[in-house]
């Protein structure tokens, strides 16, 4: 006898809000293209319940000094366009980026610290190798930050970058900067719903339009706390789509950074032969990271390894076929 | 509203206006309609212009409808018969006079006179042709966004026009340094029979320009339009407005701008007019001259119009009298200063909280067996502090022998707009972790019981007793800087003074103690949310009322409220109670509704005094938990500090896995542990007299209190008749006891 099964559906009354990364010279920019990210009506991939009008995107990491403390894997994979940020750009919108990541470090391999004009500098630069949308990050020290964002945030007026990492310590000056030089930015908040909602509220108490702000949970690599991550954007996201307004904001994760600091994927020597293959290893280890952030609700995951990005892609492509 | 000032304005209005369009009739006629007009490197046309009306003028003809604008919002002075109080009209005349001021401006521009030469004056960094020779002339963009991001962040507080001249050249010098000390910007305009206080600096020898934060615009009043151009500017590019969201602009400057105009020297009709338009911005006007007040407050956030004549100004020298002046001023406008680091000779920082001083490492203590120490704070009027004052008062612990011991007495007094005395306790606690900071300082206890000790390593870096005033100044301000504006710290040694203040201190304390005594839950409106523990158990949310604190003990109501107003969007929200469904139980609508809310719809009905009926969820913070012990008709309660086996045959540490993490569970409940002694502590189970099983670590550090519960309860043998771990680890014993001792519990009503 056949059985018709009724799929149950939750009927959600909120939804993510769209934030456009990225200016086009109509737009008072210079990118070839913009990307937008967000507008979801559902939890990530349930096509039958709900919409996900755009697909999640992936960025790809470069820093604007050679990284040094990078995992041989990596430092291989990528070779002599290490020492030039601009060809470092240039190489990843080749091989697929939606959008640049571009990390200013503080200080290079030497330790010589970083001028707020160096940084100006790189980010001009990057701007002229690439088209693409473009995210810039500081060293994630709130005094740093502000002194380096601040510089790169004015040396790209109308660009619309995404400026982060914005804090509880410092967002104050890195919206001032977005405000001043039309920019976007990333809230960034300790693995705590409560903590991003909060920051969101501050943010946009300063009157920087939420359509222009992108949410970094924080988020741990597979093995180091994952589950964490997951549950909580997991309920940022539920929170969201019942309509609660501060937590509407698209989500970025930096995957590539978490989980190519993972001894799993640094190491080859000193460890157990069955681990195996040290470059299989720290590129499944970030394919892993990425699928499962993608699904608990990543808009834009951010990746380290070239053959990461083909995988992942291809992963979002059938995730989306419906 | 003062007829005299409406007056002045009203003249000054009427005179710039016909001068605005004289001077545009003339204009028009020389240069013609088309001459283009334009600021320095500005995006935002006339920014005043552009921001009252929303009139992009680009040409000299463009002017002509501002003109009209001008006259439409003039209205003739008041007559000495039909005047009324009316504010609204002289704040038109200053809208009118800013709008004139700037067209005048522009049509300077279009002939080449602005920004205006200044024979001898040096700029480092400026918008001007020149760095030599030039006023400043208007704030270019670029200036606007760096300084308008420092503005915005909180790293500069504000910025003050100076309009006119100054007492004397030292007086003009000394309030330039108040400010720049406090990192607020300084736009200079005006003068007073043709000496402006631009002159003075430059006799001096002041260096102005960007870097230093010191901007001179020009000789005369008409300059000052150039800050107001500047404060529009910065609505327009950080407020996200249009031109014409004349509302919004200025509220926008009332509320993040944090700017005031300082009136030196006589007050002309122009200047009366200028400053109307200030006000309008919610900018409040400070003269160092006799001038009618305007203390009523409204347009701006707190009075509009103060009035310091220097010579009655309290203070030797012009330096003294200065800091003051420009203190009142800061007041007046509400703006916060910020203070990032603690000053004091030895490392800072919570990482040295739990540092300890050994008798042996000791230069000398304060309080413990030897001597006596007490700290005290309170709120005083805002006239009654001196903001940063610190004073030793009495011999330094110089002369003390090495190891040995004097009193002390800690005298904090602080004040605020929005201080409240409920919040003197919750600050006073705060000393305890303030002092501790300090590497090589001990503190222990509070109030007069105080025990402050100093290493050797400290007072050999120079630590000495005005540092402990540092660290409280500064730490007051950092932290508490929402509820705290001033803060003065008085160190006490001299012993007759010290016995005094005890005793006032001790009084003080009596006094909250009652009053806290006097604090029931229908006493107030609201109780207070905490979620801090959400993030990690992402559905508890707990209740904290009068008569009952947070399950952890650390946030009491008082606590809660306070910290409200510190961190309006942080986790102690309040929730007004609503209708009480059932009173006895402390059932309330609104907090149901708030708990839904805050719990994700886990919890949607909570009692307030219930431990069987929809208790509380419990994160895993409490100090204590309690259980019901069904054979004995009552409950026991663990704490945490007691690792021996409970009578429920479970230990805390497995207690709490059943207790905590969100879930409400009839029959078991978190507590903080001063709820036991509360009058509402599980009222509607019959209350203590219901607590068959307590950890004799309660019974022992809570002795005193217990004991008056108890006597409130009814029975005041009762803690006795209480069992404990040292008589019974099981539910048998218990009930053993119980019956000897005679414990209520077993005749009360069967709870199950
Ligand atoms: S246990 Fe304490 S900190 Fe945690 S939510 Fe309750 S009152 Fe707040």
């Amino acid at each position: 006898m056949p059985v018709t099964v009724e799929i149950p559906k939750e009927r959600w009354t909120g939804s993510i809000r769209e934030v456009t990364l990225g200016a086009t010279a109509e737009q008072g920019g210079t990118r070839a293209k913009t990307v937008t990210v967000g507008g979801e009506t559902t939890l990530p991939f349930l096509h039958f319940e709900g919409e996900m009008p755009h697909t999640p995107i992936v960025g790809i990491e470069v820093q604007d000094s050679y990284p040094a403390d990078w995992s041989p894997v990596l430092l291989a994979a990528w070779g002599d366009v290490l020492n030039d940020p601009a060809a470092w750009a240039k190489k990843a919108e080749e091989i697929g980026a939606d959008v640049i990541m571009l990390k200013v470090r503080g200080a290079d391999a030497d330790g010589n610290a970083t001028s707020p004009e160096q940084a100006a500098a790189v980010i001009q630069s990057v701007l002229q190798a690439t088209g693409l949308p473009i995210i810039v990050r500081g060293p994630g020290q709130a005094e740093l930050d502000n002194k380096l964002l601040v510089a790169v945030a004015e040396a790209a007026p109308g660009e619309r970058l995404a400026l982060g990492l914005c804090e509880d310590k410092n967002y104050r000056t890195i919206v001032a900067a977005a405000l001043a030089h039309d920019h976007l930015v990333v809230a960034s908040s300790p693995i705590d719903v409560n903590l991003a909602k909060q920051l969101n509220i501050l943010i946009s108490d300063m009157r920087l339009p939420l359509e222009r702000v992108l949410m970094d949970p924080t988020t741990g690599a597979l093995g180091y706390g994952i589950e964490y991550s997951y549950s909580v954007m997991e309920r940022l996201r539920v929170a969201a789509l019942t309509g609660d307004g501060m937590t509407q904001q698209p989500m970025v994760c930096f995957v590539g950074e978490e989980s190519w600091r993972q001894k799993e994927s640094r190491t080859a020597e000193g460890v157990p032969a069955e681990w195996g293959d040290i470059e299989k290893r720290g590129i499944t280890w970030e394919i892993a990271t990425a699928t499962a952030l993608l699904e608990s609700g990543a808009d834009i995951v951010v990746l380290r390894h070239p053959e990461t990005v083909d995988v992942v892609h291809e992963t979002i492509s059938k995730l989306m076929a419906h | 509203m003062s007829r005299y000032i409406a007056t002045r304005a009203l003249r000054g209005a009427n005179l710039i206006v016909k001068e605005f369009d004289a001077q545009l009739q003339k204009a028009l006629a020389e240069l013609g309609p088309d001459k283009e007009v334009q600021f320095t490197n500005t995006a935002y046309y006339l920014p005043t212009i552009l921001g009252y009306t929303g009139m992009s003028v680009e040409t000299i003809g463009g002017l002509k409808p501002v003109l009209d604008h001008c006259r439409g919002l003039l209205h003739s002075p008041p007559e000495n018969r039909t005047w009324l109080p009316y504010l609204g009209e002289t704040l038109d005349a200053g809208v009118a006079t800013l709008l004139a001021e700037e067209g005048i401006m522009a049509i300077r521009f279009a002939n080449g006179q602005e920004p205006q030469r200044m024979p001898g004056l040096e700029l480092t960094g400026t918008s001007a042709p020149s760095d030599t020779g030039y006023m400043n002339g208007p704030i270019d963009d670029i200036q606007l966004r760096s300084w308008g991001i420092q503005l915005v962040d909180g790293r500069m507080p504000g910025f003050a026009a100076i309009i006119g001249k100054a007492k004397t050249n030292e007086a003009a010098v000394e309030i330039v340094r108040q400010l720049q000390r406090r990192n607020i910007l300084i736009f200079l305009s005006g003068n007073v029979n043709g000496r402006s206080i631009i002159h003075q600096l430059m006799e001096e020898g002041v260096e102005m320009g960007y870097d230093t934060y010191i901007v001179p615009f020009g000789l005369d009043t008409i300059s000052t339009v150039y800050p107001m151009g500047f404060a529009t500017r910065s609505a327009l590019t950080f407020g996200g407005m249009k031109g014409g969201q004349t509302r919004e602009i200025l509220l926008y400057n009332k509320y993040r701008v944090f700017a005031f105009a300082l009136a030196l020297g006589e007050v002309d009709d122009l200047k009366y007019a200028t400053a109307a338009g200030a006000i309008t911005y919610g900018f409040p006007v400070i003269a160092d001259t006799v001038i009618p007040e305007i203390r009523p407050t409204g347009i701006t956030q707190y009075e509009h119009v103060i009035s310091m004549p220097w010579d009655d100004i309290e203070g030797q020298t012009d330096a003294e009298k200065a800091a003051r002046f420009v203190q009142q001023a800061i007041e007046v406008r509400g703006v916060k200063i910020k203070i990032t680091e603690v000053p004091v000779p030895v490392p800072y920082g919570s990482a040295f909280e739990g540092e300890r001083v050994r008798k042996a490492d000791m230069r000398v203590e304060f309080g413990g067996k030897y001597s006596r120490c007490f700290e005290y704070l309170r709120m005083v009027g805002l006239d009654d502090v001196e903001d940063h004052k610190i004073e030793v008062i009495g011999p330094g612990f110089e002369d003390v022998e090495e190891g040995g011991a004097i009193d002390l007495g800690i005298l904090v007094e602080v004040a605020g707009r929005k201080m409240q005395e409920d919040f003197e306790p919750v600050l006073e606690r705060q000393i305890h972790y303030f002092i501790n900071g300090a590497s090589g300082i001990q503190h222990i206890g509070q109030r007069d019981i105080a025990w402050i000790r100093i290493s050797k390593g400290a007072t050999d870096k120079g630590f000495d007793l005005k540092h402990f005033g540092e660290i409280l100044y500064a730490r007051f301000h950092g932290d508490f800087g929402a509820i705290v504006d001033k803060v003065q710290v008085k160190l006490i040694t001299e012993p007759e003074l010290h016995a005094e203040w005890l005793e006032k201190a001790r009084t003080a304390f009596d006094y909250r103690n009652q009053r806290l005594a006097e604090m029931t839950d229908e006493a107030v409106g609201e109780f207070y949310s905490c979620t801090l523990c959400q993030s990690f158990a992402p559905d508890h949310i707990c209740v904290v009322s009068p008569e009952r604190l947070g399950l952890c003990g650390a946030y009491n109501w008082l606590d809660c409220k306070a910290s409200f107003q510190i961190n309006p969007t942080g986790p102690n929200q309040p929730i007004p109670k609503g209708n009480a469904i059932d009173a006895w139980t402390g059932v309330f609508d609104n907090v149901n509704e708030f708990v839904q809310q805050g719990s994700h719809g886990a919890v949607d009905t909570v009692t307030m005094y219930s431990i069987m009926e929809y208790p509380m969820t419990s994160c895993g913070c409490f100090e204590c938990i309690m259980m019901i012990l069904p054979m004995c008709n009552g409950f026991m309660i663990v704490s945490r500090e007691d690792p021996s086996m409970t009578p429920a045959g479970m230990t805390f540490s497995t207690l709490a896995g059943m207790a905590g993490g969100g879930l409400q569970t009839p029959g078991v409940l978190g507590i903080g542990k001063y709820f036991i002694i509360s009058n509402k502590f599980i009222r509607a189970d019959g209350g203590l007299k219901r607590i068959v099983w307590m950890s004799s670590f309660l019974k022992e550090t809570m002795a005193e209190e217990l004991k008056e519960a108890a006597i409130r309860a009814g029975d005041p043998d009762l803690i006795d008749k209480i069992a404990d771990e040292r008589v019974a680890t099981t539910e048998d014993e218990v009930l053993a006891f119980l019956e000897e001792s005679g414990h209520p519990a077993l005749t009360m009503e069967p709870l199950m």
